[in-house]
């Protein structure tokens, strides 16, 4: 599979759980490896690429990190959007 | 710049110690941000209410840790703590720094931010106080291009901390600052990137005195210590009682294990009995020594009380070699936070799973054989593990010895 039809799943993945679970990093790539048969290092690293990117950010609340799609004020306060 | 009244607080600048209330007020001559702090802090002493909010989503692009968003709820009464980030920085091994090094620190920290600092915070960090969310990437990129990274926060391995070690310690039974500079750098990705159920600390000690407490603080605690025999100097024992020291009061008295004895002349030490709590090694500094072969004694899950009560570290590897480069701690590391990562649910430190699912789940996960030396206290029975074979073998042992008539039960 291609890294950007992966991170598109990665990111569908992330669209299915908003509002109703945070998620941590683990969540995703054990739910999308096993949803796509695919070696968890793969994952992380599509996964990983995508926060590097601001496609998806880390949160924290609670004491506890998880991992997010950006609101469109923190794409514009990181600069990737106007 | 406004000026505020605060009654309340100057009260904690009387005295004769240092006073946080002196240094904020020391900031809040040139620093917008250090003055609505000292206003806000007596409007919160007069209240009774703290107005922070805590956490969200703020960092720099790439990072999950080494940011610590903070709010007040009283932004518009106080616009220069409307935002207060925390910003860790990765402190060098053993907090040693440069005069040079600690300007540049605060040249940046003035020109970005509050200009107040907390050297070290409790985790280890450099602890830079109070910034806005749009300074943070210029903060970032000032500090890592001069060779600077942030800590760690959140759910993550928080930054690796350790003792003065060999530098400076006679009694340090490995090289803390280079392990702890190996860990940080082999652990990279687990400080900046958030991946564990809750937060993960790695404390480093030379020698049992514990300088950085890392028994009672960090959820993996690696005590220095040693194998076989205190060397003792009968001859600098005799120079201590003639200078007065009541030896039997003082030393002997005070071996938590009894393992000394003191006849007038020489000491004899039941080494087999030893604790290696350090007590006479630190009182008779020239009389006693380590013994030769040194290591380390790694023990497990201590943590403040949050989700459940506070824990102290337990042992679960007596003694082990910490050599260069250090792999045997490393696989040891990785193997404890995969099965951590398997049963922990979210905000659960490994102590805590600890308790739970039992030393022998924890022990098997990880690959360490049961041995006496991890009894969870002192003068406390070790724990005894039986799987379903042992039991199903048992149970055949015992039938085939009861028809034999032989019983050894």
């Amino acid at each position: 599979m291609e890294t950007a039809e992966l991170q598109d799943k990665i990111f569908a993945f992330c669209e299915a759980a908003k509002g109703k679970k945070k998620l941590k990093e683990k969540d995703i790539i054990k739910g999308v490896s096993a949803e796509l048969s695919l070696e968890a290092d793969v994952v992380k690293k599509a996964m990983r690429g995508m926060i590097d990117v601001g496609r998806l950010m880390y949160s924290y609340g609670g004491g506890a990190s998880s991992v997010e799609i950006p609101s469109e004020e923190y794409l514009r306060e990181k600069g990737m959007i106007p | 710049m406004k000026k505020y009244s605060t009654p309340l607080i100057d009260e904690l600048e009387k005295g004769p110690w240092p006073s946080f209330v002196t240094e904020m007020k020391k900031a809040a001559k040139t620093n917008e941000m250090s003055n609505d702090a000292v206003g806000h802090l007596e409007k919160c002493y007069a209240t009774k209410v703290g107005y922070w909010k805590h956490g969200g989503i703020v960092g720099v692009l790439g990072y999950g840790g080494g940011v610590i968003g903070r709010y007040s709820e009283l932004g518009d009464e106080f616009p220069g703590v409307a935002h207060f980030h925390t910003v860790r920085i990765n402190q060098p091994s053993g907090f040693y720094y440069t005069s040079a090094a600690m300007k540049e620190i605060c040249d940046i920290w003035d020109k970005y931010g509050s200009g107040l600092t907390n050297v070290h915070g409790s985790t280890g960090d450099l602890v830079l106080l109070g910034t806005k969310t749009d300074a943070l990437e210029n903060i970032f990129a000032e500090y890592s291009s001069r060779g600077w990274d942030l800590g760690g926060s959140g759910s993550a391995l928080r930054t690796p901390s350790c003792c003065l070690g060999p530098s400076r310690c006679e009694w340090s039974n490995y090289d803390t600052l280079d392990l702890c500079y190996a860990l940080t750098q082999e652990f990279q990705d687990e400080i900046h990137r958030p991946m564990f159920s809750y937060k993960f600390k790695i404390k480093m000690s030379g020698c049992a005195c514990d300088c950085v407490a890392s028994i009672a603080r960090a959820d993996m605690s690696i005590i220095g210590t040693w194998k076989g025999d205190i060397r003792i100097d009968q001859a600098e024992v005799a120079n201590y009682a003639k200078k007065g020291m009541d030896i039997n009061a003082e030393i002997i008295g005070m071996c938590p294990t009894q393992c000394m004895s003191y006849d007038g002349k020489e000491i004899k030490i039941n080494n087999a009995e030893c604790n290696r709590c350090m007590h006479c090694i630190t009182k008779m500094t020239k009389a006693l020594r380590p013994g030769t072969e040194r290591g380390a004694t790694i023990c497990i899950g201590s943590k403040a009380p949050i989700v459940v009560g506070s824990l102290l570290s337990w042992v679960i590897v007596p003694f082990i070699k910490v050599e260069e480069p250090y792999t045997e701690v490393k696989d040891l590391i990785r193997k404890i936070w995969e099965w951590w990562d398997d049963n922990a649910k979210p905000r659960e430190r490994i102590g805590e799973v600890i308790e739970m699912k039992g030393m022998r789940s924890f022990l098997e996960g990880i690959g360490q054989e049961p041995i006496p030396q991890q009894i969870k206290e002192p003068r406390k029975d070790p724990f005894m593990f039986y799987t379903e074979e042992d039991m199903v073998g048992f149970k055949a042992k015992e039938a085939e010895e009861k028809k034999t008539g032989k019983y050894k039960f």
